[in-house]
């Protein structure tokens, strides 16, 4: 699934615009030190809105970040963002229903 | 397959979770970090020879080597203490130059941090694996020159640099 299919099946929030990206996996983390090690391609799942998790997600090319519980990034870890062209999204409900609606809708 | 012939597939191996301690000392105000694995980080200032260590601060963080999949060749990473991404703060730190020494393309520029931050004994991260860093981030199918791993040494400044540590700075951030 396209990053842009999950905004609107799941009616995600976007903090930023940027293009379309194949989402390859999922992986749920708060923990930059345990991003670093992912492989490419991921969606981001995660409460944390520091920009330090921004500058591990663009290490690893992830596919975009979720934030969940109705999180939102400050500004200039949206700017960071945006120079790394990394998509930036939101979602109300906790992590936990939205791993099942990802399952649910086949991104595994 | 000979160790010489592969096209190493480089995966993390020996990952370890603790903390990136950092220490600066009020004589010669150099600075060191070390990989600290206990759980709770060491803030007790102490004197070595003519030094006295001061912490300065501390980061969740984890540390890892390099093993090739296909040849099983290893790259330990011992001197590594983390990655830190370069903002472009300035223009005459070597890692800047590195940055933007292709016009046409945005580089990423990752900084191996060992752990001598003030380089007094003259020692970094060692070449090969800065090498290895590169082609683990790099990966295969990535575009090679998006992400770029230099050694902190190229650093012109620890004090005035706005680089992003890839370290947890606490978990108190989140609620
Ligand atoms: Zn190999
Ligand atoms: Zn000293
Ligand atoms: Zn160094």
């Amino acid at each position: 699934m396209t990053t842009s299919a999950l905004i609107e099946r799941l009616g995600l929030k976007t903090f930023n615009e940027q293009g379309d990206k194949e989402i390859r996996g999922v992986y749920i983390s708060d923990m930059v030190s345990d991003i670093i090690g992912i492989k490419e391609g991921n969606l981001l799942v995660t409460l944390q809105t520091h920009k330090n998790l921004i500058a591990a997600a663009n290490l690893v090319d992830v596919a975009a970040v979720v934030y969940a519980r109705g999180k939102v990034p400050p500004d200039d870890v949206v700017a960071l963002a945006n120079r790394a062209k990394i998509r930036l999204l939101g979602y109300d409900q906790d992590t936990w229903t939205l791993a099942k609606s990802l399952f649910e809708l086949g991104v595994r | 397959m000979s160790q010489t012939d592969c096209r190493h597939k480089w995966m993390m191996a020996n990952v370890r979770d603790g903390y990136l301690v950092t220490e600066g000392c009020y004589h010669c105000l150099n600075r060191i970090s070390f990989f600290s694995g206990e759980p709770v980080p060491p803030v007790e200032s102490y004197h070595e020879g003519d030094h006295f260590w001061n912490y300065l601060g501390s980061a969740q963080a984890s540390k890892f080597d390099l093993r090739c999949g296909a040849c099983g060749t290893q790259v330990p990473l011992k001197e590594l203490m983390a990655l830190m991404l370069c903002v472009g703060c300035d223009p005459t730190c070597g890692v800047y130059k590195v940055g933007h020494s292709d016009r046409e393309r945005r580089t990423w520029v990752y900084v191996a941090l060992c752990a001598d931050t003030s380089h007094a004994s003259g020692a970094c991260v060692p070449d090969e694996g800065v090498r290895a860093l590169n082609a683990y981030y790099q990966g295969e199918s990535g575009d090679p020159q998006r992400i770029t791993v230099v050694p902190c040494r190229l650093r012109r400044s620890v004090d005035s640099c706005q680089g992003i540590v890839l370290a947890d700075t606490g978990l108190t951030e989140l609620y």
